[in-house]
């Protein structure tokens, strides 16, 4: 009993921090922008798949490909996206939504034209290949890894935006946009960096997770899916929200596959959420802001 | 009155020359036989296999065709869609009248491809080939109605009956022999034609459980994976605190690099492993694991054997002059347009669609990866020891043979000796 206790803390830890890596460039989109960006998913197949192009037919160093890669993805953020799609499109929220998920599929459509499974995609980001034993209970080290960067660019992203200026005006613009406007806030500018700031967490992601997930070309669905969830379970666009839904969803998770049976654990989380949801609509932290 | 009797007259014409078949149309006996391929041209699976049905046809015909008739292809995509696979189908058989009509993508669409031609067929008599759909939907209709499904064949062995009954045992003596395994983890990914191993079928086999039982093996734990599901660490946790030693993965479809990235760094990484088949007896997955997948056996047709003079010229031509690897349905495709050619060679031409389909369920031919032909009753293509789907280990980036003996590449050597 005191094993499978070890097992659920030490699983509900890694995982929630891992999808707390995957969800916060989608919650902060929420926040800042108001946004719920269907197109999320994109990222990880551009940090999959772009890192690959450079590594195999640029012929570049795993280093330079990841640097080139995080130019991509912002440039991508910022002209695709953010230029092409949102500034177009932000007053008409369907077309905004439609035209999102269009290119997140038509992204993924042409990764899977460009390298199909047979062309044996894989990010060589295996920091220590070895595992660590803590109780009886065995973990992979890339695991643990992956778990402290979700934790680590969680606690950066929440000091930043409490305690500096640039961090003060964007909590601003996501609690009262009139009034940040009025107080000579450069919105446009601020959405930029939020832009860019949220690619940041699931590039990441994809970098440290993809020695032990399965890189394809429409992984991107559901790491969306996942990150979905915890946006609405924690409150749409509310950072706050999003670490405790991440910690939740990752109990949730362990608690099912090692009491009960693994593969109900995503049905267990659905049916939390919307118990979640029944009785405070907003998720946990409903409100309109980021912190 | 004469008008109406005229109109009565015609109309009785008209019905008995529709229910007497007088309008059908029938095969086309001269002239280029025309074939259809059908498949998801997004999806690796289907091109190769459409890549496998080119080179088959381009070297019947230079080879002078059949009974001096040239082949002639038509591909179609299906998108991967049953409503769009379904008009494919209809316009394959009715506008471009074909003779044959090859599905190579999953079971779904065969299934689908096989009703709407069952409804054709009276009219437009051809014969449909699944080649890449697995499970009993396909060779069940034929079972359960063959006078309207007697046109369909299924060139993939791997059913329910032979998975219980040619495979599974044949497998667990290759394991208690070669790993000298005594305790067993069986996991299933929760898929309709693993339904029949976890619950086996009456009257006809028990479980695989109860086949390893009846072995002599322990089943110390089983559990089922979901299609969608990412995180395997929690059931490689329990496999190891079970005692097993030995895991039997009835998985074909479920997350294979997650999987065998997780088994890799989990409890259970010492333990042996066996999978069915999938992307982990492709040659990518080497490179998409980083070399995690050493020591896993996996039911491969893709390693360089000569089963049989074929294979080796059949792999290197498609990688040659086609530009795919061989992967999952493409030496089947390839081996059912063959035996498709003998049995019209057999038949004397394609006049006769009922004696066309007689001689495809006696025909046999030297095929990649054995004799290809089809059960007369069921029309599924013979299983082993006819048509071989060796097991493999992975050895340090190579798939070797460790079974069948005949086959045999290397010796099975444990996880932790090739990781050292």
């Amino acid at each position: 009993m005191s094993n499978i206790l070890l097992q659920i803390i030490i699983y509900t830890v890694i995982w929630g921090s891992i999808y707390l890596l995957i969800s916060l460039g989608f919650s902060l989109i929420c926040g800042v922008l108001r946004i719920f960006h269907l197109g999320y998913g994109v990222v990880f197949i551009l940090a999959a798949y772009v890192t690959w192009f450079f590594m195999e037919d640029a012929h570049l160093g795993f280093v330079p490909s990841i640097l080139l890669m995080f130019l991509v993805q912002c440039v991508f953020a910022l002209i695709i996206f953010y230029k092409g799609v949102f500034q177009r499109y932000m007053e008409e929220e369907e077309v905004l939504l439609t035209v999102s998920i269009l290119i997140f599929l038509a992204v993924a459509h042409l990764a899977n034209y460009l390298y199909p499974v047979t062309a044996g995609v894989s990010i060589p980001s295996t920091i220590i290949d070895d595992v660590l034993s803590i109780g009886g209970v065995t973990i992979a080290y890339q695991m643990i890894l992956a778990a402290l960067a979700g934790i680590l660019v969680t606690a950066i992203y929440v000091l930043w935006f409490m305690k500096t200026r640039v961090g003060l005006v964007i909590r601003a613009i996501s609690q009262n946009l009139p009034a940040a406007l009025l107080m000579g806030a450069n919105v446009n500018r601020m959405y930029y960096l939020a832009m860019i700031l949220s690619v940041i967490p699931p590039t990441i992601c994809m970098i440290m997770i993809a020695p032990f997930w399965g890189v394809d070309p429409f992984m991107g669905a559901s790491l969306l899916m996942t990150a979905m969830l915890i946006s609405i379970l924690g409150g749409l666009g509310n950072l706050k929200g999003s670490i405790v839904a991440s910690y939740l969803i990752g109990f949730i998770h362990a608690s099912v596959s090692f009491i009960f049976v693994s593969r109900f654990m995503g049905l267990a989380a659905l049916i939390v959420t919307l118990v979640v949801m029944i009785y405070r609509r907003g998720g946990i932290f409903a409100g309109e802001t980021l912190w | 009155m004469m008008k109406k009797i005229h109109l009565f007259t015609a109309m009785v014409l008209v019905f008995l020359l529709i229910t007497t078949g007088v309008w059908a149309a029938s095969p086309d006996t001269t002239g280029p036989i025309k074939i259809g391929f059908m498949g998801n041209m997004s999806a690796p699976f289907s091109l190769s296999a459409k890549a496998a049905a080119a080179m088959a046809v381009d070297e019947i015909n230079q080879a002078g065709g059949i009974n001096g008739r040239q082949i002639k292809l038509i591909v179609e995509d299906t998108k991967g869609e049953i409503p769009k696979a379904v008009e494919i189908y209809k316009k394959l058989v009715m506008n471009d009248r074909v003779l044959a009509v090859f599905i190579g993508e999953k079971v779904e669409m065969g299934v689908a491809g096989m009703e709407i031609g069952a409804e054709l067929f009276p009219e437009y008599p051809h014969i449909f080939f699944s080649t890449i759909g697995s499970g009993d939907d396909i060779w069940h209709r034929v079972r359960d109605n063959y006078k309207k499904y007697r046109f369909g064949f299924q060139t993939y062995y791997a059913i329910s009956t032979n998975y219980l009954k040619i495979l599974a045992p044949d497998n667990i003596d290759c394991f208690k022999n070669q790993i000298k395994i005594k305790k067993v983890a069986i996991l299933y990914e929760d898929m309709e034609w693993t339904k029949p191993l976890r619950q086996g079928i009456p009257n006809v086999s028990p479980s695989l459980a109860a086949i390893y039982k009846g072995k002599g093996v322990n089943v110390v734990y089983e559990t089922t994976t979901s299609l969608d599901q990412k995180m395997f660490n929690p059931i490689f946790e329990e496999i190891a605190k079970s005692g097993a030693d030995f895991i039997d993965c009835a998985v074909g479809y479920i997350d294979q690099p997650a999987f065998v990235k997780q088994w890799a760094q989990s409890s259970a990484r010492n333990i042996p492993v066996f999978i069915w088949g999938g992307l982990a007896g492709m040659p990518p997955i080497w490179k998409m694991t980083e070399g995690k997948v050493n020591g896993i056996m996996v039911g491969s047709s893709l390693v360089r054997v000569a089963i049989t003079p074929k294979t080796i010229p059949f792999m290197d031509n498609l990688v040659k002059n086609y530009k795919v690897g061989p992967i999952f349905g493409s030496h089947t495709t390839y081996d059912t347009i063959y035996g498709f050619k003998k049995a019209i060679e057999k038949a004397g031409g394609t006049g006769n669609i009922d004696n066309l389909i007689k001689q495809l369920e006696q025909v046999e031919e030297v095929a990649v990866l054995g004799t290809i032909g089809w059960d007369a009753k069921y029309h599924y293509n013979l299983p082993p020891p006819k048509y071989v789907t060796p097991i493999v280990q992975w050895q340090d980036g190579e798939m070797k043979v460790i079974y069948p003996l005949k086959y045999k590449m290397a010796d099975y050597k444990a996880p932790k000796d090739l990781r050292k």
